[in-house]
């Protein structure tokens, strides 16, 4: 059987999905092992439109992105939303929240009216994804997990359980025990509750979870000692694609 | 059994040794087992298949028991990973199964009794273990009638194989497909429409056998009750997610019972009360 | 059983003789108010006082994930993974004995769980009489607040350096006597030790069923169509915490990973829970408890009906673990089964 062919692509973002990948180093190699990479900006040099699988990092935020994404996903049999920004439209969309004229300014400043932008949207707004390699930035052994799944013409499988499963199963104590806010209740897990276990709390970068019930997670969050401005600005950071965000 | 290695969560190995298409969505795979013993399962017992790096998932048993051959069939409608897994299998092969695990039909229960097999969807699949078994033991049953019930004629299985069955004349077949297109001549409308058309049914001497969608049980069930046939000669065989097998794992729980080991195959008495069972 | 005498200044030389060939792990503080069994080094202050483990103990004997067999997917050969490493767990409250009680005799029974089995017969427990009671525990009036089995050692403490030390086994008798010299408890030990648990147990009847606990099951019976399940179900976020968290519950899911050269791979099993939403979701996407309602329903009915109809005991201990880790304010055994006992209250 060919190798199957695999290209990177990235719009609106930081690139740090593709650096996480690069990090693997080692284990990169066992894996590309089964791939042939045409174009990976940061690994290797070159790009050819033949492709099967796409991975794409970054959101959607100029009209302009939306054919090339679409001449991507013309392109790949199979195309991956790589990261926070891709899956779920991520940081990206906290300038949703924002004038229009407020936020061209500030990016681009006199020259504003040359760029054309729009609110920043996840790809699935825009064509069809098939997998989601979520998070911010995504975690390279889910990465990989995926990748494989993939490679065994498996449909990938991430979790459908919010981050509270793999708080209680690493054995953390409850943010919300500890009068903090989290987004753990409504956040997809796979991440390990890498944040909470490191001190933090939840922001929510994986995306909600399937079915949050984000009713319920309001009433939760809106706790003496919280203002309501907190829990806007918590569920906008990662979330403002989605119905969770005020 | 070394009981310093033994653990149930280790699958034998099986060959796959034949791959039949039966519909756009349904195969039918032909395993082997590596160990040359017959599978020694009875009839609605399933196993738990693996196909490694994938997973593992329960199947019914679409063979009837074999004493001298150690080959067994399941037939899959690709609808989840393990199916579509197995899909891309090639004769040859190797995949991991556990079991025969679960409860069976009580066929010595129907010896010299009329049997009424329902089979809606893909629930001819079991049924099938079930009913060439009898069909071995033919003289030893009274009547038996199956009733077959299909959404659309396009998803109909084993379709050759019910003709002749029909053909043959020891089984009165029924069949009917709920939404009928250009080719299809037959009954029209759900599998309850069948119970009917069975003429001069003795409710005293009628064990039922059935397996269909979840929707199907209710309505099969009460049309046999209304036919006077008594719940414990109703017999049904409920899917859950029968992931460990072994009655640990509590995915497969209907109230108290464990599908895995308590059922699959359940008298229609014994799971009466039991709201999340029908 | 023999009842001996020990004092705190022997614990340090016990602890470091047991610690040489057992994983020890000990209660002591995470932070104000918090406590879990943590591995014990010289020198770790003991926290005696603790109301209750933050994790419950199930995780030493059944952890969060596990390996169950190894797979080599060219030759599709596979072999069973067992791990299970020698371990003492010291200062195991009643209630979470009795816990592990019920996980003995419900994963052992039928198809052993053989992982399970080996982890258990390498772990001594050390039981320990609770001095203080969490805020959110009623173990006593679920038939919890004493346990008669299931350890090898029983601590009490009955002053502020001595302990009565109820041996349980053989293995705990010989792991007490490894720095020789064990004297047996005077009657006014063990009269200090049974005031010490008389003074706990009143205390843990603070939080109490309305009824004798042995009543649940038939006030289950009564209650399935209760409009309590959606009330309270409303709030639920499907997060499975009150499922992880409790020491009685052992639900798993179980899924495969392959190695980077796609050759050889692990099948693990992770804890899963009831009351995540695709618990009991089969291939083709049909849930078989697809609302909010059923599953929250199907907990409450596992620990106070089925467990019990299984072997005789309600499948909760009353730890209140499930009440302080619902973000929601939903889970709560006592207040669910004391409300339901109202709603009935024109039957009985």
């Amino acid at each position: 059987m060919a190798k199957p062919k695999i290209a990177f692509f990235d719009f609106a973002g930081c690139e740090g999905d593709q650096l996480q990948i690069a990090n693997l180093e080692e284990r990169l190699l066992d894996i590309l092992g089964h791939v042939e990479v045409v174009s990976f900006r940061e690994v290797v040099t070159g790009h050819s439109d033949d492709y099967d699988v796409a991975f794409v990092e970054g959101s959607i935020t100029r009209p302009g992105d939306e054919e090339r994404l679409k001449e991507i996903r013309k392109n790949a049999k199979i195309l991956v939303a790589l990261g926070a920004c891709a899956a779920i439209g991520g940081i990206n969309c906290l300038k949703n929240f924002q004038a229009e004229n407020v936020y061209r300014e500030e990016v681009y400043g006199a020259h504003a009216r040359w760029y054309p932008t729009y609110a920043a949207r996840p790809l699935k707004s825009v064509v069809k994804v098939d997998a989601e390699v979520p998070g911010c930035p995504i975690d390279g052994a889910e990465f990989a997990r995926i990748t494989k799944d993939l490679l065994l013409g498996r449909t990938p499988w991430v979790p459908d359980f919010p981050v509270c499963v793999e708080c209680k199963q690493a054995g953390n104590v409850c943010r919300y025990e500890m009068g903090r806010m989290c987004l753990g209740i409504i956040t997809r897990a796979g991440c390990g509750a890498a944040c909470v276990s490191q001190g933090a709390h939840c922001w929510g970068c994986r995306g909600l979870v399937p079915g949050a019930n984000l009713d319920a997670a309001r009433i939760v969050m809106d706790r003496p000692g919280t203002s309501r401005k907190a829990v806007q600005d918590l569920l906008r950071f990662f979330l403002g694609d989605t119905g969770a965000a005020l | 059994m070394n009981t310093k290695t033994f653990s149930p969560y280790v699958p034998r190995p099986v060959t796959l040794v034949e791959k039949t298409r039966l519909s756009d969505f349904v195969t039918r795979f032909t395993f082997e087992q590596d160990n040359g013993k017959p599978l020694a399962h009875k009839p609605g017992q399933f196993v738990n298949l693996s196909v490694y790096g994938v997973g593992e998932a329960p199947f019914s048993i679409s063979s009837p028991p074999r004493r001298t051959q150690n080959t067994f069939e399941i037939a899959v409608r690709k609808i989840g990973v393990v199916t579509s897994a197995m899909h891309n299998l090639e004769p040859g092969a190797k995949v991991g199964i556990r079991g025969p695990y679960g409860t069976s039909f009580p066929v010595m229960k129907f010896v010299g009794k009329d049997v009424l097999i329902v089979a809606g969807g893909l629930g001819y699949i079991p049924l099938r273990s079930l009913l060439f078994y009898q069909l071995r033991h033919r003289e030893e049953f009274g009547r038996m009638v199956l009733m077959v019930g299909t959404r659309e004629p396009k998803e109909r299985i084993f379709v050759d194989e019910i003709a002749e069955l029909a053909k043959s004349g020891d089984v009165e077949v029924l069949e009917t497909v709920d939404m009928p297109d250009e080719t299809w001549k037959g009954n029209v409308g759900v599998i309850t429409t069948l119970l009917p058309m069975v003429k001069d049914l003795d409710p005293s001497s009628t064990y039922v056998s059935m397996v269909g969608p979840p929707i199907m049980y209710r309505f099969v069930i009460a049309e046999c009750r209304k036919r006077g046939i008594a719940s414990d000669q109703i017999f049904v065989s409920l899917e859950r997610k029968m992931k460990c097998g072994l009655g640990k794992c509590g995915h497969c729980q209907i109230n108290e019972l464990n599908t895995c080991i308590d059922g699959p195959v359940f008298c229609y008495t014994d799971i009466e009360a039991y709201q999340e069972a029908i | 059983m023999t009842t001996y005498t020990v004092y705190k200044e022997q614990l340090p030389e016990l602890f470091g003789k047991w610690s040489e060939e057992y994983s020890l792990y000990v209660p002591a503080k995470l932070r104000e108010g918090f406590y879990d069994l943590v591995a014990w080094k010289p020198g770790l202050e003991i926290a005696w006082d603790f109301d209750v483990a933050y994790n419950s103990p199930k995780r030493f004997l059944f952890p969060p994930r596990e390996a169950l067999i190894t797979f080599d997917r060219r030759t599709c050969e596979a072999k069973p993974v067992f791990e299970a490493p020698p371990q003492i767990l010291f200062g195991v409250h009643p209630y979470d004995v009795k816990a592990i009680n019920q996980l003995d005799q419900l994963l052992e029974g039928g198809a052993p769980d053989q992982n399970y089995v080996r982890r258990r017969e390498a772990t001594v427990i050390m039981a320990y009489e609770p001095l203080t009671v969490s805020s959110t525990a009623f173990w006593a009036s679920v038939g919890a607040g004493t346990v008669a089995h299931g350890f090898d050692l029983y601590w009490t403490k009955i002053g502020p350096a001595a302990f009565t030390v109820e041996v349980g086994s053989a293995k705990g008798e010989e792991l007490l006597s490894l720095c020789g010299g064990l004297v047996p408890a005077t009657a006014g030990d063990k009269e200090g030790a049974r005031r010490a648990r008389a003074r706990v147990q009143f205390r843990a009847r603070k939080n109490s069923l309305r009824y004798n606990w042995e009543e649940t099951p038939r006030l289950l019976a009564k209650c399935w169509d209760s409009p309590l399940w959606r009330r309270y179900s409303q709030m639920c976020l499907a997060c499975g915490s009150c499922n992880l968290v409790c020491p009685t519950c052992y639900c798993f899911d179980i899924r495969d990973e392959v190695d980077d050269q796609l050759g050889e791979g692990v099948r693990y099993r992770e804890w899963d829970g009831c009351m995540l939403e695709g618990f009991a979701k089969v291939a083709g996407n049909h849930n078989f408890r697809p609302k909010a309602q059923d599953r929250y329903r199907h907990r409450y009915f596992r620990k106070g009906k089925y467990i019990y109809d299984k072997i005789g005991e309600l499948g909760c201990v009353g730890c209140g673990r499930c009440v302080r880790a619902c973000t929601a304010g939903i889970a709560n055994p006592l207040k669910v089964f004391n409300e339901l006992w109202e709603e009935t209250a024109h039957e009985h």
